[in-house]
């Protein structure tokens, strides 16, 4: 267990949030590559300590690991150091308690809408009444809902990248995001992220969302893990200590700004 | 609903559109039907004014009469029916063993690595000289005639096979692999349909080699068959009832290339969807 940093500005929520029973705990972990030309370190030695229900935004450029750091906390990925552990069971494949939302929406183009969202469900064996009503809910709150039956090929990609969210319809305590709305238009991003906000803090879903996309990243967090590149590695931890529910009109708090200042400080472009 | 007008307009632009590509549809087709008039009149009217000797080219017409003349023989229905039977199971066979190869070696690279060689190699040689050495090993009935056509038609199966199921992109991949998938669920829900359409194409390529095989075992050796057919009329100099064989087999080809199109598109609804057909 690696000692938390006394916070300057302990503010109430993140108080509470720190009484919570931790979910990951990511210790030395590291992933070096082996290439032809030789090793490429991608991840140096990471420690964090993700608490229930703590939605944890992961901002860095390319290169900086951040993807592997999903990855490996994913199970999809063997780190070469240390390890990751989900409810302190060692993290060494995919568990069904991890919901991965990737860059793009994967939908199969010979399944409709509503079958490629409950094809996960198909895999665990869950796919009951409940859990169709529970798809239609998600569609319809990604404004998907009079488009179960279709087929992706029908809809626009932005529309197609809506789906994405359908992690969400196998109730996961845990959710991975990849930048998985990158792709989609400022406005309708935002929407999503709102929407995504509203979710999973109602459900208790703990979050750790990789971007490239400051903004993005304090509005959304809790805590900022801001990673740099050659080799990857996490330069630093910001608490956001903005108060929830959030809303857009605290982009233009003073402490928002100073928040995204802070990050860009330790990006090293302030 | 702002989004339900946006549909619908959506679908009132898809209708004049499609529209417009009927008519393009309907203008192609008139252009294919003049060159076949064309053609036609050519292969009537250049026998008939001597320009060919009717010995290397019959007339139209008398093609026509033969081929009905031909269809009217009791020994017709005979050789049609074994050629076919070459046909159809040479096919099956065929496809099916290029689909579980190619299976094999897409989901275990071992084999791939140790096979693939050969399976190159084996593809480098013109499988044609196959056939009188089938003929020795197999006889001259059916069953040689069938493992040329199985031999030359596997191969496009296979290869399509291979590259299908490797095609599948890595993030359906990982979506599967993060939601715990087995490899048999993966590979009957993702990787499978996934290559399915490129899976076809070689199917239907390999319909074209397996009337080849046939043929070509049939000229090499063999008492029945339409391939025989022609070459006791060649033999007679019955150039007319050659051709009308020809057009009799190409009727063959023509037929199963159309069934292969059609179980194509009821097969993999979601192409058509995307082409907009």
């Amino acid at each position: 267990m690696m000692v938390e940093p006394i916070r300057e500005t302990a503010s109430p929520i993140v108080a509470a949030q720190d009484a919570r029973p931790p979910v990951i705990e990511i210790s030395a972990l590291g992933k070096t590559f082996t290439l032809d030309s030789g090793p490429v370190v991608a991840l140096e030695s990471v420690d964090l300590t993700i608490r229930k229900g703590e939605f944890i935004s992961f901002v860095g450029p390319s290169g900086c690991g951040k993807s592997t750091l999903l990855n490996m906390v994913a199970g999809l990925l063997s780190p070469s150091q240390g390890e990751a552990t989900l409810n302190g069971a060692r993290i060494d494949e995919p568990s069904r308690q991890v919901g991965f939302m990737f860059q793009t929406a994967v939908l199969l183009p010979w399944r409709t809408v509503e079958e490629n969202v409950l094809m996960p469900a198909e895999i665990f064996g869950t796919k009951t009444q409940a859990l169709r009503e529970k798809a239609r809910s998600v569609l319809e709150a990604v404004g998907l809902g009079e488009f179960l039956k279709a087929y992706p090929q029908q809809l626009s990609g932005g529309m197609q990248q809506r789906v994405s969210p359908r992690t969400l319809t196998s109730e996961p305590d845990v959710l991975l995001m990849d930048e998985p709305f990158g792709a989609l238009d400022e406005f309708t991003r935002e929407a999503m992220n709102m929407e995504l906000m509203r979710i999973t803090q109602a459900a208790g879903i703990t979050v750790l969302f990789v971007t490239h996309n400051i903004t993005e990243a304090v509005f959304m967090a809790d805590r900022v893990v801001v990673m740099t590149p050659h080799p990857g590695k996490v330069s630093g931890v910001v608490d956001v200590d903005l108060p929830r529910p959030r809303d857009i009109g605290q982009m233009q708090e003073q402490r928002f700004t100073d928040l995204m200042f802070k990050v860009r400080g330790i990006l090293g472009h302030g | 609903m702002a989004k339900s007008a946006a549909l619908q307009m959506g679908q009132q632009v898809g209708a004049s559109f499609q529209n417009g590509k009927k008519q393009e549809d309907l203008r192609y087709r008139l252009y294919s039907l003049a060159i076949i008039i064309v053609i036609l009149a050519v292969w009537e009217i250049a026998p008939r004014l001597g320009l060919v000797s009717p010995i290397i080219l019959p007339s139209f017409t008398a093609v026509v009469g033969a081929l009905i003349s031909l269809m009217q023989q009791d020994f017709f229905l005979r050789h049609f029916s074994v050629t076919l039977t070459e046909i159809v199971v040479g096919f099956v066979l065929g496809t099916s063993i290029g689909l579980v190869l190619g299976i094999a070696l897409a989901v275990w690279p071992a084999a791939k690595r140790i096979a693939y060689p050969f399976v190159v190699g084996f593809q480098a040689i013109p499988k044609i000289v196959f056939a009188p050495l089938f003929i020795a090993w197999f006889g001259f009935g059916m069953s040689s005639k069938v493992v040329m056509a199985v031999v030359v038609s596997f191969f496009p199966v296979l290869i399509n096979t291979m590259v299908g199921l490797e095609s599948v992109p890595a993030e359906a991949r990982k979506l599967m692999r993060s939601i715990k998938a087995t490899p048999l669920q993966t590979f009957r829900k993702v990787s499978l349909p996934h290559a399915l359409p490129v899976i076809f194409a070689g199917v239907k390529a390999a319909l074209t080699f397996v009337v080849i095989g046939a043929i070509v075992g049939e000229f090499v050796g063999a008492s029945e068959g339409l391939g025989y057919l022609v070459e006791l009329y060649k033999n007679q100099l019955r150039i007319d009832r050659v051709f009308a064989v020809i057009v009799i087999l190409a009727a063959i080809g023509a037929g199963g290339y159309f069934l292969l199109e059609w179980l194509d598109r009821k097969l993999i609804f979601w192409r058509s969807d995307v082409e907009g057909k």
